[in-house]
């Protein structure tokens, strides 16, 4: 690192604390850091999201994180989805017709056999702790997003273990998981109107997104089943959302496999005008 | 039929795991646990069992419960008392190597089993395995001998005993 490299680093460290001394002594982060109490947009969501004697704004599942990511807020989270599936889409427009060479190299022959028996049976058992991240969304931290990345993991592992052709044979190929992606995405879609839909079929209103009774509109889906906690709609979120996203993220490290020369063959011969 | 009961054994791993991590037996949860097992068993199926016979023969249970007793309470001890005597011991003897241990397993996983045994016993590594000479390739504390007979005989001879019985 060359001197003046080090003084650049150490007077920026310098005037962060400064400021951030000034900032804190000016009391714009208030006096307690953090907050003695917390704060009235907090208590909101900490008293509401499991309510059951208010339940015309209670969201009826006491993961609050999941309660307002999927509830309160359900509609920014549909977009947020959209934007991460636009990218999936994107990138499987950006590598369109590539794919791998028909002859595996000879080094495509994975690890050795000590870590593919080991990964043999693990693979199985990151599936099972991943569905019961997402299964489990709406009572503890997890949900549809972080079960379906940890899904994620055990065709990744499988592709550094045994090599990415060791996948293809096995089914796992990238118009598969396009198709696991689109369901996924359709039960979102879905579930999003499914209080409408039940409520117009019975001659009343509701809205769209809806999960727990509203005023004006008196109908939702069950909050709990013999005891066990639900959380209504936001468990059908979970599961398609555990399932999109695990076939989105599959799909990227599918093309991202495909050796760069084999892709930029593909993918420089519309430019070429070949 | 075939890829079926070949699910069995996964499944029924997959469903062990889904209620261990959600430290719950409700019935919804025992429904979850079901059909995750299902699913994963049959995903899986083709690729962790060959021959589902053995999960019905007890007696290579009994053998992999016995494998697991001796291994913890005599293997390991034994294994850690010597590592620890080499720690403290102020000449801190140790004479490490890597040395050529011969394998007689058939199946993946009795081979694998030995090996996670070697490994986790302190003072000896397995660093690579060759499944065409049958050989791995041991990181040893004290090399006590480099004759392959030798070294399985003082390495991997009590895994081997145990781990045919339960998978082979």
């Amino acid at each position: 690192m060359k001197a003046w490299e080090r003084i650049v680093i150490g007077a920026s460290m310098v005037i962060f604390v400064a400021l951030l001394a000034l900032v804190y002594t000016l009391g714009a982060l208030g006096y307690r850091v953090p907050p003695s109490t917390p704060r009235d947009l907090a208590m909101v969501y900490l008293t509401m999201t499991f309510n059951p004697s208010n339940p015309l704004f209670s969201a009826m599942a006491p993961e609050a994180v999941t309660a307002i990511v999927w509830d309160y807020r359900g509609l920014d989270t549909l977009f947020e989805t959209a934007v991460f599936f636009l990218a999936i889409i994107a990138s499987v427009a950006l590598m369109r017709g590539v794919s791998l060479p028909e002859k595996p190299p000879s080094s495509a022959e994975g690890m050795s056999l000590i870590v593919k028996t080991v990964t043999k049976l693990t693979i199985g058992m990151i599936l099972a702790v991943a569905a019961s991240i997402a299964f489990h969304g709406h009572l503890t931290p997890g949900g549809g997003f972080q079960g379906g990345a940890t899904a994620a993991v055990a065709p990744l592992v499988a592709l550094v273990v045994f090599s990415v052709y060791f996948l293809e044979r096995s089914g796992v190929t990238k118009n598969r998981m396009l198709g696991l992606r689109s369901a996924g995405l359709l039960g979102i879609g879905l579930t999003a109107f499914l209080v409408l839909i039940g409520s117009l079929l019975s001659g009343g209103t509701a809205f769209v997104f809806q999960n727990q009774p509203k005023p004006a509109a008196p109908i939702g889906l069950p909050w709990r089943i013999d005891g066990a906690l639900t959380g209504g709609t936001l468990f059908l979120f979970n599961v398609f959302e555990a399932l999109a996203v695990s076939a989105g993220f599959t799909i990227v490290f599918l093309l991202l496999a495909v050796p760069e020369e084999e892709a930029i063959k593909v993918v420089r011969g519309g430019e070429d005008g070949h | 039929m075939g890829r079926l009961a070949r699910a069995v054994g996964p499944g029924l791993l997959a469903f062990a795991t889904y209620i261990v991590f959600s430290g719950s037996v409700h019935p919804l949860d025992l429904l979850a646990a079901l059909l995750v097992g299902a699913t994963v068993g049959l995903i899986t199926a083709n690729l962790v069992v060959r021959e589902p016979r053995k999960l019905l023969q007890l007696e290579r249970l009994g053998w992999l419960v016995a494998y697991a007793i001796h291994y913890f309470f005599v293997d390991e001890v034994r294994a850690h008392l010597d590592v620890m005597r080499r720690i403290v011991h102020p000449a801190m003897p140790i004479n490490p190597g890597i040395v050529r241990v011969p394998y007689t397993t058939e199946s993946d996983y009795a081979t694998t089993a030995v090996a996670n045994s070697i490994t986790n016993t302190p003072g000896t590594v397995v660093v690579d395995i060759d499944p065409e000479k049958r050989i791995f390739y041991v990181h040893w504390i004290d090399v006590k001998a480099l004759e392959p007979e030798e070294t399985r005989r003082r390495i991997s001879l009590t895994f081997e005993r145990f781990a045919k019985r339960v998978f082979d």
